[in-house]
């Protein structure tokens, strides 16, 4: 293999870069654009060139898209939910995936199907009649009606990954766990959880891809500037800068910002963690 | 049984947990007087620009107001014409802010109205108010009256005077003139007139505008008939439709006119990308907006539909109505500071004087005591052509009707415009969103 | 053990958050909705039971012919254009070794990790026919460039484009995977055998990797019909419903038009469109999975004989 396949890879291997750094130009060339125009001055928009130089270069768009555009609110916002979501998700499949793949009852088949259900139901189908449950409980412009159905719809999927992973556990370790006198809660979370490590990681990051973009429930359900995420600097900005387009690219490279950074940082947890993710899943 | 216990504690602590933090989120985000005896109201409002033009007059009256009344906090909810309505109606199921813009028109007001959602205002209030004659009828159902009146709307060209004069381009008299001229514009490798087409309604009101000028007088009968019988065969409504086809046609408006928004077609008119702008006289603030270049904000005039070939409608008849305002809610916990606020923002040294002062057109107020003679030319113009008007044609056709019927019209203008849809049968699907 | 194992109580205290999340988040809204399904509610105010009337209706609905159209041709652009292309991609991306491939891994993932608010207006910028990028693009190659993308012949086009674009690396990653797993005696043996790239291609990874293209699959014809977001912030349906999807109408029919309950009754068709899609899908495939599975032994025989 090593001897015919180098051989082949020493001819093909331009050909190769060439197809991968047109796809990759592709891809990130929209980003490259934003960013340019982020920096000129809303007029030299109207140009025929690809990129442009700026005459000035413009940081002072980014200083109005941080302030106008609430970003660090939103920001903490947006953390802070998607972290409450991400281990709510992980607590509650870890202890549904155990209850229903490795206690022994009568209904566990039907519960583990109830709760898969949610992979099917298109999530906006649930938009109008949730906007009225949750105004009735008074629950809209709270985190709530946020956390709940993000979790509720990211729970499926976390525990499939989660049962598929506990069915690799052997049951003995439970065994003497047993014997050792451990109830059902310590052997979930002291011995179970620990051994985990990894479909938590892959549930935490598919959880947070899922959440972390989401704006359709946050605009029908949210109305104050108190819990709104990230996302929302976007939608204010277009109408309160509609007349000066470059601030406008400046916030959406800024809203980009955070994710595109700690996925670069993240890139090979990230990568393994979807590719476990959707394989398994 | 010690597991037992714990396993019941930890599913009640869940529980509890769920239903503690719904409880005090409940508690601290209901509007209303708070511990520190400071009151909230909250505004809902359609103008997501607080720097320029009416938005900035709005903020600057909820700053002065909360500066003379240092005990109420007043929140604004800002979102953009479409966004708004989308959302004032999702309030308006399950219970509004205490504040919010309204437009006086059926398509808006109706249903909103019969569902009790609205407060009732008292007319008596507003005897002082120098309310123009007519500016409150949009607002008033069985003789109660549920909001007021902020401006008076006129439907304008915009035109930059500059690249008019020194192209030799000159304002177009009749509707055919308009559309050589969109030639011309268009050979001078310029957009003639920028549309927002994207939104649907701005096109509703250039139909309305057409069908003025097409039927004269006969405009608000021939749409009332319409919008009760569902039949919308009316050779004046097929008329006007043609005549928005045949701009199109001419290549009046800008490519891909019918997917872009508000933003994009103002743009294209302040950046100096086309030579004319259809909208509302509410923009005239354009003139006083500082992130439009100075050769081109300076320059900025108007001229209003010119007339149709054998039209009822003279050149001085004009689209005009009185469209948004504001109103309070029903339901309001505040509604005595809400209804103090709406008030104190009509008085008529607050919004139709700042408003006046920042060049947003004309209120729905009398204004001529505020008058510096340090006006934009811009908005003498859109005065003038207020008063030398000799007569009004009232609310657009799209607002005239339910809002299935709104949202129809507003969605298949579009595609009768472009030509995807024929006339006949773009009349017969808006009528059918009557029934 | 056993005891432990069946105590119900401690059952019931592991799944109760679950079930709870179930029935708050998803059964209780879709009998709600099943519930207003049956009236002529306008979202306020008072309504009457109408029967099936909302559902006769929506027989005759063009608009929700459009959208249901919409998603047939956003699925067939994900399984005909954005897949073949992912795998090849990722076919590629696997020969390169080395830094480059991880570089350009990265890369192709980064659109899907911005917010789809984000990328909605940037392609709005770049379509734009009077400034826009791709028409600049086209100027600089000489045409014209002058091209109306959102023409509304055109525009879903333009919008299955940025989909497609969009979800490109998510579905690059998983094939990218789906390779690595392939077991590389197999490529050692046809490499000895003198098989060329292509027919490596065809022959090997293309029929070992159909487990994984079968959930790909599935997974893009189901976000096909969910599809809202993107479309909402691209166009919002127009110009007229060309571009109309779905969840996009059935939300514009509830919070536009004051028709709640008919906006509901979509929801309702929608969520069994949705069902019925997932539960055919699952069943084409498993029938093949069994032939999948036979070939796959055949290939390692292969192999291992070679």
């Amino acid at each position: 293999m090593a001897r015919v396949g180098k051989k082949q890879k020493k001819t093909k291997k331009p050909v190769l870069w060439i197809v991968l750094i047109l796809v990759a130009v592709i891809q990130i060339f929209p980003l490259v654009w934003l960013i340019d125009f982020s920096l000129a001055s809303s007029n030299e928009m109207f140009t025929n060139g690809l990129l442009i130089i700026p005459e000035k270069i413009r940081w002072d768009n980014y200083a109005k898209a941080f302030v106008d555009g609430n970003f660090l609110l939103y920001l903490k916002n947006s953390v802070l939910i998607n972290v409450l979501a991400v281990v709510l998700v992980v607590v509650v499949s870890i202890m549904a995936a155990f209850a229903c793949h490795r206690m022994k009852w009568k209904l566990s088949g039907l519960v583990s199907m109830l709760l898969a259900m949610g992979l099917m139901i298109p999530i906006h189908a649930t938009l109008l009649p949730n906007y009225k449950i949750y105004s009735m409980l008074g629950l809209t412009d709270t985190i709530w009606a946020l956390l709940i159905p993000y979790v509720a719809f990211s729970l499926p999927q976390a525990l499939f990954l989660m049962t598929s992973f506990m069915s690799s556990i052997p049951v003995e370790l439970e065994e003497a766990a047993v014997m050792d006198g451990c109830g059902i809660y310590r052997i979930i979370f002291q011995i179970i959880t620990p051994m985990l490590k990894s479909s938590i990681a892959t549930v935490a990051i598919m959880t947070f891809l899922n959440n972390w973009n989401e704006f359709m429930m946050a605009s029908t359900y949210l109305s104050s500037p108190k819990w709104k995420t990230l996302p929302f600097s976007v939608l204010e900005f277009t109408g309160e800068y509609s007349s000066n387009y470059a601030v406008q690219f400046a916030v959406m490279a800024l809203t980009a910002a955070p994710a595109v950074i700690v996925y670069i940082i993240l890139n090979k947890h990230i990568t393994k963690g979807v590719a476990m993710g959707a394989v398994k899943g | 049984m010690k597991k037992k216990i714990v396993s019941i504690m930890l599913a009640v602590a869940m529980v509890a947990t769920m239903a503690a933090g719904c409880g005090s989120k409940e508690s601290s985000s209901d509007g209303g007087a708070s511990e520190d005896g400071k009151v909230t109201l909250k505004v809902f409002s359609n103008l997501p620009d607080r720097k320029n033009g009416q938005g900035l007059v709005e903020q600057t009256i909820i700053d002065e107001y909360m500066k003379e009344n240092p005990d109420v906090d007043i929140k604004v909810e800002a979102l953009d014409e479409e966004a708004y309505k989308t959302k004032f109606k999702a309030y308006s199921m399950e219970g509004m802010p205490d504040v919010v813009s309204i437009w006086g028109q059926p398509a808006f007001l109706d249903e909103v109205v019969d569902a009790g959602v609205l407060a009732e205002l008292n007319q008596d209030d507003y005897a002082d108010y120098t309310f123009v004659e007519g500016s409150l009828n949009g607002y008033t159902y069985d003789g109660k009256l549920y909001g007021l009146p902020r401006n008076t709307d006129v439907a304008v060209f915009y035109y930059n005077q500059k690249m008019f004069e020194e192209n030799g381009w000159e304002v177009p008299e009749t509707y055919d003139d308009l559309l050589a001229l969109a030639g011309k514009i268009n050979d001078a490798g310029v957009t003639p007139v920028a549309m927002d087409g994207g939104d649907g309604w701005p096109m509703a009101v250039y139909l309305s505008d057409l069908l003025y000028k097409v039927a004269g007088d006969g405009y608000a009968d021939i749409i009332s008939n319409a919008i009760e019988t569902g039949d919308f065969s009316a050779p004046e409504l097929e008329e006007a439709t043609q005549l928005l086809k045949d701009a199109v046609d001419a290549g009046l408006f800008q490519n891909g006119y019918d997917s872009q928004d508000y933003g994009t077609a103002q743009n294209l008119f302040t950046n100096g990308q086309a030579a004319m702008y259809y909208m509302g006289s509410w923009d005239a603030s354009m003139a006083l907006n500082e992130d439009i270049p100075e050769d081109i904000r300076t320059n900025i005039r108007v001229f209003t539909m010119p007339v149709v070939k054998d039209g009822k409608g003279t050149a001085t008849d004009i689209a005009a109505w009185n469209g948004g305002g504001y109103a309070v809610s029903a339901n309001s916990e505040v509604k005595d500071e809400a209804i103090k606020f709406l008030n104190y923002m009509y008085q008529p040294d607050k919004l139709s004087k700042y408003g006046w002062e920042n060049g947003v057109g004309m209120s729905a107020q009398d204004q001529t005591d505020y008058m510096t003679g340090e006006e934009t030319e811009l908005q003498m113009q859109i005065v003038d052509l207020v008063n030398n008007s000799t007569s009004l044609s009232g609310t657009p056709i799209n607002d005239c009707g339910p809002s299935a019927f709104k949202t129809s019209i507003e969605s298949e203008i579009q595609s009768v415009s472009n030509g995807t849809t024929s006339i006949e049968d773009f009349l017969s699907t808006i009528g059918a969103s009557c029934k | 053990m056993k005891k432990l194992y069946s105590n119900k109580l401690v059952i019931l205290s592991l799944v109760l958050p679950g079930l709870l999340l179930f029935l708050f988040a998803i059964l209780a809204p879709i009998c709600l909705s099943v519930y207003y399904g049956f009236t002529d509610y306008s979202g306020m105010g008072t309504y009457n039971m109408i029967g099936f009337e909302n559902y006769k209706t929506l027989l005759h609905d063009a608009t929700f012919r459009i959208a249901l159209r919409n998603s047939l041709y956003l699925a067939i652009g994900f399984v005909f254009i954005q897949h073949p292309l992912a795998l090849i991609t990722a076919a590629v991306l696997d020969k390169l070794g080395g830094r480059g491939e991880n570089f350009f891994r990265c890369v192709y993932f980064i659109p899907n990790v911005i917010s789809v608010a984000v990328i909605a207006y940037l392609w709005k910028f770049i379509y734009n026919p009077d400034f826009g990028l791709l028409n600049n693009l086209i100027k600089m190659f000489g045409g014209k460039g002058d091209i109306n993308w959102f023409d509304s012949n055109t525009a879903i086009w333009a919008v299955l484009i940025v989909l497609i674009w969009h979800g490109f690396g998510w579905g690059m990653l998983i094939y990218y995977t789906g390779i690595k797993n392939i077991d590389p005696v197999l490529y050692e043996a046809a490499a000895i055998d003198g098989a060329n790239q292509k027919t490596i291609f065809l022959r090997i990874t293309l029929p070992l990797m159909k487990p994984v293209i079968q959930v790909n699959v599935t997974m893009a014809v189901i976000s096909a019909l969910k599809q809202m977001e993107t479309v909402y912030l691209l166009t919002n349906g127009g110009p007229g419903n060309s571009t109309q999807f779905t969840a996009n109408y059935l939300y514009q029919q509830a919070f536009k038009a004051f028709k709640y309950g008919y906006g509901n009754a979509i929801g309702v068709v929608f969520i069994i469109i949705c069902l019925i899609a997932t539960v055919v899908l699952n069943k084409i495939f498993e029938d093949r999975d069994e032939k999948a599975i036979k070939k796959l032994e055949k290939a390692r025989r292969k192999g291992a004989v070679a």
